[in-house]
């Protein structure tokens, strides 16, 4: 053979072994295909668990809604990637950086948030594999925050639709969903009573104020965002997202993680089981946080902790209990305070009063302005949203007040005449507000303040105001007043306003002095 | 309840009537107030208030806002955050009389005569130390009256600079 020939047989030979195009599916022959090697004899264990660990969305038509306010799509990302690597460094050995490196990393990743929600799995992977049982627990609750946010911001849904989407959602999660936590109120003292109690917060403040801070805006978004019109869910994103990121995200002050009663406490009434799980949920990433990062724990001992924290709030573990019993002080305590059953005790507090930190000693069924009882039914008042913190009030004179007594700007979510439709006023830092009813009228006849809801009311039209006056002739000297007119009232401290005066329980009183002669 | 030591006797005497008549149970859980469970924006401390015999209630006005700070001092420090004009209703030692402090184009200017004792080490007093006053003689007969002996009173000009100034 030639050296030409000996080419062309060489190329010849090569050419057989390149697939031939598309035809015939790769063209390779099976019988010169590499054979395959066989796995290791020994896998890790975990491997062997055959049940799915990534669960996606219930279908529905308004998942990813959320998405028409992107701010808080992007920084509701930018928690779950926190929470992730916050995670990731606990079990990693990185604990002792945790309030210096991890804290700049997450707070780099809040201020540049992803537009996209990223797996946890993937930025947190070791988390994963030590504690896979924890993460579905976690990712059911998360899946379920996540679906109600985004039901009550597509704009296609009636509030009827919404509210009984919201029960079937719940029902789903109760009784479909493999691993739930509870929805009844638990007694916060008694989970956060542990051995490992507190350890996290006191030892890794600035993380864990990040961690309090997101758990801040998940509870403070539900009444940003239920029975409002929603247009008016963006502008008020905007006060309350700046809000988060410029104050909540970086408090390190705090006595106790945000509830869903003291930051949505109009949905948290309407939701109870839902906010009590929620509650719960936060409660045990407080509980795993503590007990990952105490090294007196041995690893052993931390799967085991994690398991009972995880056993604690599960919804099987209290099968057959019933919210508002229970007895006070243990596992099983389930009472509530009075008028807010979206809540458990807190420390130091029973049924009739709650120290909310922040804002002292309170009743829950009262107004925060007037401390009269809050009205039920149609015309269920108002809240109003400032300095960080959403009270229920009586009527619109209270609510104004009470904004116009605090720095910063403020929004107030009120009851009118109309039952299917919510007011919404947001004010500038000089209190100038805006209305979501650009043809908003206000009546208000001073008078006694346990009557204030009947004198002070806010109407969708000057045509509904009139009707009022015609079939309420108490009032038929009163002036519809416009927004502008309103806004520039201003009343002193109601005298039925009873302080509650206890110290805070968070904050345990120094010791009395010796009496002289003593420990001399 | 405000029970501070420089309360006089007859404020105790009348305090305690209220008690009497609100009934020991209420007494233990919720008293009167004549202003909300607040803390100061500034200094975080509770704020104080009116007397029979004194104001101690200082109101930034700001638009629409009425804020409540402890101390004439601490309502000065926090104006920083406002941006346009606002007014301070600083107590005086008149009852019901405040004196009106304006910050109108970023000047402040109060009504001729007014003098300002800022005495206070600590936030804890800065309610009894940092007051305005209609007049020199005034200031003096107060400073005298609540155990001041090292005070000294200063004008608008240097109490608006000296609470303006940042700190540390």
């Amino acid at each position: 053979m030639n050296r030409t020939q000996l080419v062309l047989a060489a190329l010849a030979l090569a050419a057989s072994a390149v697939p031939q195009g598309h035809a015939g599916h790769g063209g390779m022959n099976p019988e010169s295909r590499a054979p395959l090697e066989a796995p290791p004899s020994e896998l890790p264990a975990w491997i062997g668990n055959k049940t799915a660990d990534h669960i996606f969305y219930k279908p529905a038509p308004y998942n990813f809604a959320v998405y028409r306010i992107p701010k808080l799509a992007y920084d509701l990302n930018a928690v779950a990637t926190g929470h992730a690597m916050a995670y990731e460094d606990m079990v990693t050995g990185k604990a002792a950086t945790l309030d210096s490196k991890t804290f700049d990393r997450i707070n780099w990743v809040l201020n540049h948030p992803p537009k996209l929600m990223p797996d946890e799995a993937a930025i947190s992977p070791t988390m994963g594999r030590l504690y896979g049982y924890l993460e579905k627990l976690f990712d059911w609750s998360h899946i379920l925050h996540a679906q109600t946010v985004d039901l009550m911001i597509d704009p296609r849904l009636s509030w009827q639709q919404k509210d009984a989407e919201i029960e079937r959602l719940w029902k789903f999660y109760n009784e479909r969903a493999p691993f739930t936590i509870t929805g009844l109120p638990m007694n916060m003292e008694y989970l956060d009573g542990q051995p490992y109690s507190g350890h996290f917060r006191k030892n890794y403040p600035k993380v864990n104020g990040l961690f309090w801070g997101y758990h801040w805006l998940q509870t403070t978004m539900y009444d940003m965002l239920w029975h409002v019109p929603t247009e008016t869910q963006l502008p008020q994103y905007d006060v309350v997202g700046e809000r988060y990121h410029q104050v909540e995200l970086y408090k390190t002050d705090r006595d106790f993680m945000p509830m869903m009663g003291e930051s949505s406490p109009r949905f948290s009434k309407r939701f109870p089981e839902m906010a009590n799980s929620f509650d719960n949920l936060h409660m045990l990433h407080d509980m795993v946080n503590d007990i990952l990062t105490s090294d007196w724990i041995p690893l052993a001992e931390k799967e085991r902790q994690i398991k009972r924290a995880m056993w604690m709030v599960l919804a099987s573990t209290h099968k057959g209990c019933k919210p508002g019993e229970g007895e006070p002080g243990t596992l099983h305590d389930h009472r509530y305070p009075m008028g807010m059953p979206g809540m458990g005790i807190m420390k130091g507090g029973d049924e009739e009063m709650m120290y909310m930190p922040g804002m002292g000693w309170m009743r829950m069924d009262e107004c925060g302005h007037c401390s009269i009882a809050l009205p039920e039914g149609e015309r269920w008042g108002a809240t109003v949203s400032a300095n960080g913190w959403t009270m229920l009030v009586r009527c619109l004179l209270c609510a104004r007040d009470m904004a116009t007594e605090t720095p910063g700007r403020a929004i107030i979510r009120a009851s009118t005449e109309d039952p299917k439709t919510t007011l919404v006023l947001i004010s500038d830092e000089e209190g100038n507000w805006k209305s979501s009813l650009s043809n908003v009228v206000f009546l208000e006849v001073l008078a006694d303040h346990p009557e204030c809801s009947s004198w002070s009311r806010a109407f969708t039209s000057a045509e509904a105001f009139r009707k009022f006056v015609a079939d309420n002739p108490d009032y038929k000297d009163a002036k519809p007043l416009s927004l502008a007119e309103w806004s520039q009232l201003g009343q002193p401290t109601p005298e039925t306003y009873r302080k509650i005066d206890k110290p805070n329980p968070y904050k345990p009183a120094p010791p009395p002095p010796p009496a002289k002669g003593e420990g001399s | 309840m405000n029970l501070r030591k420089h309360n006089s006797g007859f404020t105790r005497i009348a305090l305690l009537a209220v008690m009497a008549l609100v009934g020991t149970g209420t007494m233990m859980l919720g008293t009167p107030a004549m202003a909300h469970d607040a803390d100061c924006p500034f200094c975080k401390l509770k704020l104080l208030q009116n007397t029979k015999e004194q104001d101690n209630e200082v109101v930034l006005k700001y638009g629409n806002k009425k804020i409540e700070y402890r101390c004439v001092f601490c309502a000065i420090a926090d104006s920083k955050r406002y941006k346009g004009d606002l007014v301070v209703l600083a107590p005086s030692e008149k009852k019901g009389e405040p004196i009106v402090l304006k910050r109108t184009a970023a000047n402040w200017s109060a009504p001729e005569g007014t003098v300002f004792l800022n005495a206070f080490k600590k936030h804890a007093d800065c309610s009894l130390l940092s007051r305005a006053f209609t007049s020199q003689a005034a200031l003096e007969t107060y400073a005298h009256k609540n155990g001041v002996h090292e005070f000294k009173a200063t004008t608008m000009g240097d109490f608006v600079k000296n609470a303006l100034k940042p700190a540390g």
